[in-house]
């Protein structure tokens, strides 16, 4: 029983780990809370789903999942969120117009797909014992993905070029600006990368889940943000421990108590966490953004 | 005037009166205190939840809704209480949030209040009576009054428009007093606030509170309305509308915000409803909430001072004439969004 739990546990912090570093790695680098960063997973479970069902292999629509969260990504930012800030929108002003966004996208969605639930095309495959804890090959693979994916991303901001601009754009992007840095390029790359672990989250939530509709991604934004509030916002890996005690802890709640308090138990560790160390447990880029102080 | 249509107007009149309140509880935190409350909605539905629970009489076992509480009480207690509990949710909520958390952040910790409020209320049937909700709510006063059915409508109608004019006056009186400039102060610059001996987060709070119980008040009064109350008719989505009211109308401007009201949730929404019904179910209304979100945008990029602007209060000092040119724009203080 708790062993179950532990390894279901896993497989939802895997997932909630590649959304919630897309979207702590995104905040750190362009300093917007991207409120409509759920619906953006909805919409590429959307296109994946279209993509297998018109004859692409399911493993394939998880690319093309991926690719459609990172190029929508970057074309948000660079139609809708920069002109804003570009017109000296305030942080305050900057939160309605993500939200505006996610309103917009969940209802177009809703529009085109209907509010039916879909049931995502990858069959759950033989269950595999790893340690007592009981696996289906999908599973496995989702935490392979989310694995591979995030060591990609540390290689990436702590080896090339490109990631050590990120970082630096990060922490001081007028001082990253003056030094050469081609922030405007950068903060692109940054919303194509977080676009891009978006997607595959949101594909990935989907094929976990086995079924999903046009509301599935923003609901899960709760717990995605519980976990980046948890790491420090903005601190990459800080998201990905928030997404394991998110995950693990939300399992357990739904073994052992109601499963339909499974959310709570994310706000509950919002509300601790606001409580008591508002600015997560890497505090280094909330602090310095003064998010909270 | 037809039966129905007079019917149909006083329907909206009583809407457009709980939106007004609504807006102006929100412009009161927002447009003047500068908190991004996107939880407004759910101490309207906590004020209106207790206002119904206080109408429908002592809760019997068996009954067919289940329900905390209740009582059986005369028509303006309800609605007081409705307020009061807006307030204490809010002084709840504000305790959390209101702390030293940048605005966006806080707004984002609102959003998630909202949703998880939802959730909570839907899933579990004991507490609050699960996604029915309540109905057959007895409407105030109904059985001392003897009005036939239209006739106590319009009763209603002039009893909203009373509740309203209480509202506009408490608001109001906080608004133009040295707590309202106090206020605005903490909103455009807060540092500067505390600096000059102001408790920021005191005032944030007494904002937020007092704008719980408008919205309370509001949501009582919606309630004993129309006789029902339902969670799904509470979502963070509704909190969105009356923030495009009060962007629409005017930030930090009562009148605005009430000319907000009329414009977005009644003339707006109301008017839709006319447009024939098009493709399938829930379609024309997932077009309304495109349509609202797109409004919010245009309204931001093109009139982000709304139809109402905040009026510029400047005080005429000789040794200020040379400052106040460079105060163009009053909201020079806070740090932009974003990296440019």
């Amino acid at each position: 029983m708790f062993l179950h739990a532990i390894g279901f546990g896993i497989v939802t912090a895997a997932v909630m780990a590649l959304a919630a570093v897309g979207f702590t790695v995104q905040f750190g680098i362009t300093n917007i809370l991207n409120l409509a960063y759920g619906d953006v997973m909805t919409a590429s479970a959307f296109v994946a789903y279209a993509s297998s069902s018109a004859g692409l292999s399911p493993w394939w629509g998880m690319v093309v999942g991926g690719l459609f969260g990172a190029v929508f990504s970057v074309l948000l930012n660079r139609f809708l969120y920069t002109p804003f800030i570009r017109r000296g929108a305030r942080l305050f002003t900057m939160i309605i117009v993500t939200i505006a966004a996610a309103l917009i996208l969940q209802n177009c969605l809703q529009a085109i797909f209907g509010p039916d639930s879909f049931s995502a095309h990858i069959s759950a495959g033989a269950t595999v014992r790893v340690l007592g804890m009981v696996f289906t090959a999908t599973q496995l693979i989702l935490i392979a993905i989310a694995a591979v994916a995030l060591a990609a991303l540390h290689g990436l901001l702590r080896y090339t070029r490109l990631g050590k601009a990120m970082r630096a754009t990060a922490s001081d992007p007028e001082l990253a600006r003056n030094c050469g840095v081609p922030t405007r390029w950068v903060i692109d790359g940054s919303w194509l990368l977080s676009g891009l672990l978006c997607g595959l989250a949101g594909v990935a939530l989907v094929t976990e889940l086995g079924s999903f509709d046009f509301t599935t991604g923003s609901v899960f934004l709760i717990p995605v943000i519980a976990a980046a509030v948890l790491g420090g916002v903005g601190h990459p890996y800080g998201a990905m421990l928030g997404a394991l005690v998110i995950g693990l802890a939300s399992a357990l709640e739904a073994t052992y108590f109601n499963p339909a308090y499974q959310d709570v138990v994310a706000f509950g560790v919002l509300i601790a966490v606001l409580l008591i160390r508002p600015q997560g447990i890497f505090a280094e880029v909330a602090s310095q953004k003064e998010v909270a102080a | 005037m037809s039966l129905a249509w007079s019917f149909y107007i006083s329907t909206v009149l009583v809407y457009l009166g709980v939106d007004i309140m609504a807006c102006w509880g929100l412009n009161l935190q927002y447009g003047y205190t500068g908190i991004l409350n996107f939880s407004f909605i759910i101490y309207q539905a906590a004020g209106a939840y207790t206002a119904a629970v206080l109408t429908l009489g002592p809760n019997t076992t068996g009954g067919f809704q289940q329900y905390i509480g209740g009582a059986n009480l005369p028509f303006p207690l309800p609605v007081i209480a409705g307020g009061i509990a807006g307030g204490l949710l809010s002084a709840v909520a504000g305790a959390i949030a209101l702390r030293r958390l940048r605005s966006d952040y806080q707004a984002m910790v609102f959003l998630v209040i909202s949703l998880i409020a939802t959730a909570v209320v839907t899933s579990d049937a004991g507490l609050f009576n699960g996604p029915a909700g309540l109905s057959v709510i007895p409407q105030p006063l109904s059985g001392v009054l003897n009005l036939s059915l239209v006739g106590y409508r319009w009763f209603y109608v002039g009893l909203t428009a009373v509740i309203c004019l209480i509202v506009y006056w408490f608001v109001r009186r906080i608004t133009s007093a040295p707590l309202g400039r106090s206020l605005r102060a903490v909103r455009d610059h807060d540092q500067g606030a505390a600096a000059l001996g102001k408790n920021v987060t005191g005032l944030r709070m007494t904002s937020f509170v007092v704008g719980g119980v408008i919205a309370g008040i509001s949501g009582a009064v919606l309630v004993e309305f129309i006789s029902a109350w339902s969670p799904g008719a509470w979502l963070y989505q509704e909190t969105f509308v009356l923030f495009a009211a009060v962007i629409v109308g005017g930030t930090a401007n009562n009148a605005g915000a009430a000319l907000g009201a009329l414009l977005v949730p009644v003339a707006f929404l109301e008017a839709t409803r006319f447009l024939p019904q098009f493709g399938p179910p829930g379609l024309s209304e997932a077009l309304q909430w495109v349509a609202v979100g797109l409004l919010t945008l245009i309204f931001l990029w093109f009139w982000p001072r709304g139809v109402l602007p905040e009026r510029r209060r400047i005080i005429p000092l000789p040794g200020l004439q040379q400052a106040r040119t460079g105060l163009q724009r009053p909201f020079d203080y806070e740090k932009t969004a974003g990296t440019r």
